[in-house]
């Protein structure tokens, strides 16, 4: 494996040079990059320090500090880390690490390390070096081996008089790059360019100052805006954006889980044989944090047994009914007459028995997040559907935005919060213009567009995309006066008043490039994924993979026998990805995409070693498994594995 | 003069070699090649060969020229970017200099300084193609020159005896659909090797001068066999330097060696160019007894 | 860093045979790739028959994750004329050196861009010059912020501040002499005339 550290310490006398009358120095040293993950920290650091030591130098500290050229983080790092007492900062890092902190600290810098020649670059894996991104790909010409970067001389027009035994005349373990061009395209038969192609002349404008400065500020606003970090992955939301909602047929048996939210789950009201109605009861919650459940066709019960969770793939238990067709709706599902006239304790306690709980995937229960124990000033409403392919609150948005409008000011009153805020991601302009002019005459509901983005609908994201507010490590939304809710979710809170209905039904897309018919469809909590699939065409071939929810944290289906569940926001049917982890070379990029600013690099080594310090140092609980760190490491590692595995290490170290 | 009117003549083409100093008197090398490169066509200066930093190719032509001595100006891509390579060429053809060979030139790492920037913008094709350019009136970039254009002679070089010697004749022909209207090759000592070279390379009907270096002992024969790029020295030519030490140490072994391989290549290709490497005194005895004088 | 941008479309169009497996790499995407565009040629290939399949994966620059992504399409590239691949140089390469026998060709041209491969571009760059001049240029880089990466000092195309290769460009020798004057040290650039050494290192 190539080893791509690209620094290394001055010289003694130089630095000896160097540091005549300086002193009070601050040492900051970058931990490398592009090089077999070895060792958390690297050693030139305390080695120069040493050498201060020696020469008697007042060191005032030092850090070690992972990816220096890194600046929001590094930036943030070195905010408290510089003591008041230091007059001179040096860096250990390769120059990008080195102008970084320069460009940061108000104190003069000095470059401590050389940084070490290369030619060439490398991909995102330590191969050879071997592109110089000469802007006019000459690969076409010479079979696929780079004149530019493989020949001393960067000829263009075949070999020169140099080559030796198939050697370069520059160094005699080289092979000559134009004895390989020539090589590779007699045995493809393509030689005609070697003898009479076009003659090949450089430009040596294609790379120029205006490209790359386009391309550096557009892409750190892209990657910077709102909050840090997050992807930008390929939306695919064309399958199913324009397609209206459509009822689902209603199936002949629902299975309707006991546990479909997080919490305890709920008490079974009904036994086998009964007769049920649309809407009735059939659990009850069994505590503070926990929800009801509802009939979502009228028939028998079937069976109350253990069945497969759609997401856990864990047995559950769960009521089966057999539907009569009918749709009865039970005597319960009565419409408030006058919201307004209810207590803050009678609409808890509504939403509580409506069975309403998080529609966006966590499945909270919504009752809970009403009775706020810390002021809350604002409600946000997450519109932003930050996951590729869904397309099921957007159309939620475009189709019931006044149902919307109602179950937030239905929220606002009940936690008491001053302004209502609809988070929408500016790939959905149509459900933009139709709520913007829904809430025009509203004076606390404000739309904010934000810029594409995952994971914006993350409540942390959201609240500092539209806020600018940082919820604390370990906090929750509560904590910095706001409060966090799906649009779904809100219409069902609008659904449980006006209608009286509690959540029996769901809004879901059925979509991604493998299913046959892509659809937004109404579909009663309980139907099997099978029938859904079924019904939509089936897949297009047997080679793919299911998921329930987006193709960023949705749960893989291996068996399609298993229902829709209250925060199951899709159905999509996609390529399935093949993987095979490699060793970890520590090219940054998780940290680079990591929304809450962590380095997911070391969690795999420090869960792998059980290290609980480790794990608590690098706030491994901070981590909301969005997956940013997974959908772009190179290396193909499982770090979502890893994560959850170091957070049950974690709590099992702390109940002993 | 333009030696590829001597080709076009379908006349045997003889040239040498000299190499400038590193400083600026020139008298010892005008002098040795008033008296022994009279019997040439042309002489070649070489342009701070092996990458060693020396008088000017450009200079020495002129002065050759003053002389009444006609010269091959010899152009390397290493040191000047296509702006300066023109430029030179200009002044080449000002200084009524029409004979050019074009070449990549070594990396700046094989010299006496290593430390310096190797350029290479241009190689030695598209050196052939920016002074066919210039000829037509235009320079690299599309503008139109001022005046009349330049014409030269323009050569290029190839390695006969190169490992890669498909490799070196891919590359021939491009210099060729360049503009190449002559070639000089890199030393041969082995004929069977040469001959088999000129068989393919007869195809192109570009006149093609043999390249010989007398070799000075066996030392030297070693060395070159090991570090010179397309250069391949038979064991039966070393055997014959050490035979006899004086009589290779007075050049009389080199100039047989040399004189042998010319007449076995001589109906093969269309002229001689001779890399004397400071043996300049022993020319004209070379192309006597290799029946060319 | 590299980033890719489509060669010319009729130049992608001619290279493509008449049995052409298309490899798309979007493994770097969060720098860029010209997702959009790429996809509508491929459709095109697609949509003329030339293109028998596009295979849309990530990191071809790892042989070992190619070898990965490529397994099951191995039938189809086996029957191919030709494998388009786009992707920086180092993926073209990795795919060229995989499937040696057949002509590999590159959809895309590629440049750099300041920062290292895992990063966000930067605003600052390196150029691994081997010599450090930082010290002597309150730390903004005189060899990659600066045209003609001069290093003794501004030369006279500055105008306003900015570059005369580019108006919006600073001129990093103006910028090193601002740093300097804020941090007092103006001192520093009174050292000797510098000669870059661009010998390789040893």
């Amino acid at each position: 494996m190539e080893d791509y550290t690209k620094f290394k310490l001055k010289k003694t006398d130089e630095l000896t040079a160097l540091l005549e009358h300086k002193d009070d120095l601050y040492v900051i040293s970058c931990n490398k990059c592009f090089k077999e993950f070895e060792a958390e920290t690297e050693p030139e650091c305390a080695e120069f320090c040493g050498f201060l030591k020696e020469q008697r130098k007042n060191l005032t500290g030092s850090t070690q500090v992972d990816f220096l050229c890194n600046r929001p983080m590094t930036e943030k790092k070195l905010e408290t880390a510089i003591p008041a007492q230091a007059k001179n900062v040096c860096v250990i890092s390769c120059g990008l690490g080195i102008q970084t902190v320069a460009e940061i600290s108000k104190l003069p810098v000095y470059a401590a390390s050389d940084s070490v020649c290369f030619e060439g670059r490398h991909g995102m894996a330590l191969t050879k070096r071997r592109c110089d991104g000469c802007g006019q790909c000459y690969l076409n010409l010479t079979g696929g081996i780079c004149p530019i970067v493989d020949c001393s001389k960067s000829l263009v027009n075949g070999q020169c008089g140099g080559s030796k035994d198939f050697k370069c005349e520059v160094d005699k373990e080289k092979d000559c790059a134009w004895d390989k061009i020539y090589e590779r395209l007699a045995a493809q038969n393509r030689l005609d360019f070697l003898r009479t192609g076009e003659i090949q002349l450089r430009d040596h404008s294609k790379v120029n100052f205006k490209i790359i400065n386009d391309y550096v500020k557009s892409v750190r606003e892209k990657r910077l805006v709102g909050f840090y970090g997050g992807l930008h992955p390929t939306e695919s939301k064309e399958f199913a954006e324009h397609l209206p909602l459509q009822a689902f047929p209603t199936p002949s048996t629902v299975v309707i889980p006991l546990s479909q939210h997080a919490g305890a789950p709920a008490v079974p009201l009904v036994a086998v044989g009964d007769a049920v109605k649309v809407g009735q009861k059939i659990g009850d919650a069994a505590g503070f944090i926990s929800a009801t459940v509802h009939s979502s066709v009228s028939g028998t019960v079937a069976a109350i047994e253990d069945r497969k969770h759609p997401n856990t793939g864990l047995k559950t238990l769960s009521i089966v009914i057999n539907s009569d067709g009918k749709n009865e709706v039970h005597e319960s599902v009565k419409p408030v007459a006058d919201w307004t006239k209810l207590s803050v304790d009678e609409i808890v306690e509504l939403v509580k028995e409506k069975g309403i709980v998080g529609m966006g995937g966590a499945g909270f229960p919504t009752s809970v997040k009403l009775k706020s124990p810390k002021p809350v000033d604002t409600v946000l409403l997450n519109g932003c559907e930050c996951e590729p392919l869904l397309t099921a609150d957007h159309r939620v948005m475009l189709e019931y935005a006044d149902d919307i409008i109602f179950g937030l000011n239905v929220l606002l009153k009940t936690i008491g919060a001053e302004k209502g805020i609809i988070v929408i991601e500016d790939n959905k302009q149509d459900a933009i213009s139709v709520l913007e002019s829904k809430v025009a005459q509203i004076p606390n509901i404000e739309i904010c567009v934000a810029h594409v983005k995952y994971p914006q609908g993350a409540e942390k994201m959201l609240i500092k995309r539209a806020l600018g507010r940082q919820v604390p490590s370990g906090g929750l939304p509560l904590d910095v006066g706001v409060v966090v809710s799906n649009v779904s979710t809100v219409k069902a809170v609008s659904d449980a008043i006006q209608t009286g209905m509690p959540l029996v039904e769901r809004v879901l897309t059925v979509t991604g490039e493998k299913i046959n018919k892509p659809g937004n469809y109404i579909v009663k909590i309980g139907t099997s994924v099978k029938e859904i699939v079924d019904f939509c065409g089936g897949t297009t071939d047997a080679d793919t993979t299911l998921k329930l929810g987006g193709p960023m944290m949705g749960f893989e289906v291996t068996d399609q026998n298993v229902p829709v569940i209250k925060a199951t926001n899709g159905i999509i049917a996609i390529e399935p990805e093949v993987s095979e982890p490699n060793p970890c070379i520590r090219c940054g990029r998780c940290a680079d995409v990591c929304p809450m600013e962590l380095l997911p690099l070391y969690y795999p080594i420090y869960a792998g070693a059980e290290n609980v310090d480790g794990l608590k140092e690098k706030a491994v609980r901070d981590c909301m498994e969005c997956g940013c760190c997974e959908f772009i490491c190179s290396s193909k590692i499982p770090l979502r594995t890893s994560i959850k595995y170091g957070k049950k290490v974690l709590a099992e170290s702390e109940a002993k | 003069m333009r030696i590829s009117e001597l080709f076009a003549r379908g006349e045997f083409v003889l040239t040498a070699e000299v190499g400038p100093p590193k400083g600026f008197n020139l008298d010892h090398l005008l002098h040795e090649a008033e008296e022994f490169l009279q019997d040439v066509h042309a002489i070649n200066v070489t342009d701070c060969q092996s990458s060693v930093m020396r008088l000017s190719s450009l200079a020495t032509c002129k002065a050759l020229k003053d002389k009444g001595l006609n010269s091959i100006f010899q152009l390397t891509c290493r040191d000047r970017n296509r702006i300066a390579l023109q430029s030179d060429l200009l002044s080449a053809a000002y200084f009524g200099i029409d004979n050019m060979l074009a070449l990549t030139g070594d990396h700046t790492v094989m010299g006496d300084t290593k430390s310096a920037k190797p350029v290479f913008d241009l190689d030695s094709v598209s050196l052939l193609h920016c002074v066919k350019t210039l000829e037509g009136g235009f320079d690299l970039a599309g503008n139109e020159l001022d005046g009349d254009a330049p014409k030269f002679a323009k050569g290029a070089v190839v390695s006969p005896c190169s490992d890669s010697v498909d490799v070196q004749l891919a590359k021939m022909e491009r210099k060729i659909e360049a503009g190449a209207e002559y070639f000089q090759t890199q030393a041969v000592y082995d004929s069977e090797k040469f001959i088999k070279f000129m068989d393919r390379a007869k195809q192109y009907k570009v006149p093609v001068q043999i390249g010989v270096i007398i070799p000075k002992n066996a030392g030297m024969a070693n060395f070159m066999n090991n570090n010179i790029a397309g250069v391949s020295i038979p064991a039966w030519v070393i055997e014959e330097l050490k035979a006899d030490k004086e009589k290779t140490k007075a050049g009389i072994t080199g100039i047989e060696i040399t004189a042998r391989i010319i007449k076995e290549c001589k109906d093969y290709c269309q002229g001689v160019h001779i890399m004397a490497l400071g043996w300049e005194k022993h020319v004209p005895a070379l192309l006597e007894q290799a029946g060319l004088k | 860093m590299l980033i890719t941008q489509l060669k010319q479309i009729d130049e992608v169009k001619a290279l493509a045979g008449a049995k052409t497996v298309i490899i798309s790499c979007e493994g770097c995407k969060e720098v860029h790739f010209p997702a959009a565009e790429a996809k509508e040629l491929y459709n095109d290939l697609k949509g003329s028959g030339t293109a028998q399949k596009v295979i849309r994966t990530e990191y071809v620059c790892s042989p070992e994750n190619l070898a990965v992504q490529t397994k099951k399409h191995l039938p189809a590239i086996e029957a191919a004329d030709t494998v388009l691949v786009f992707s920086c140089g180092v993926g073209v390469q990795s795919v060229s050196e995989m499937f040696d026998k057949k002509p590999v060709f590159a959809g895309c041209d590629t440049i750099p861009l300041p920062g290292y491969q895992g990063v966000t571009p930067l605003t600052v760059d390196c150029d691994q010059c081997g010599e450090c001049y930082l010290n002597k240029t309150g730390g903004i880089c005189p060899i990659a912020l600066c045209s003609k990466s001069l290093v003794n000092g501004q030369c006279g195309g500055c105008k306003d501040g900015k570059c005369e290769v580019d108006k919006e460009m600073d001129c990093a020798w103006e910028r090193i002499y601002r740093r300097l004057e804020k941090l007092e040290l103006l001192e520093n650039m009174k050292y000797p005339a510098q000669i870059r050494n661009f010998a390789p290192e040893a």
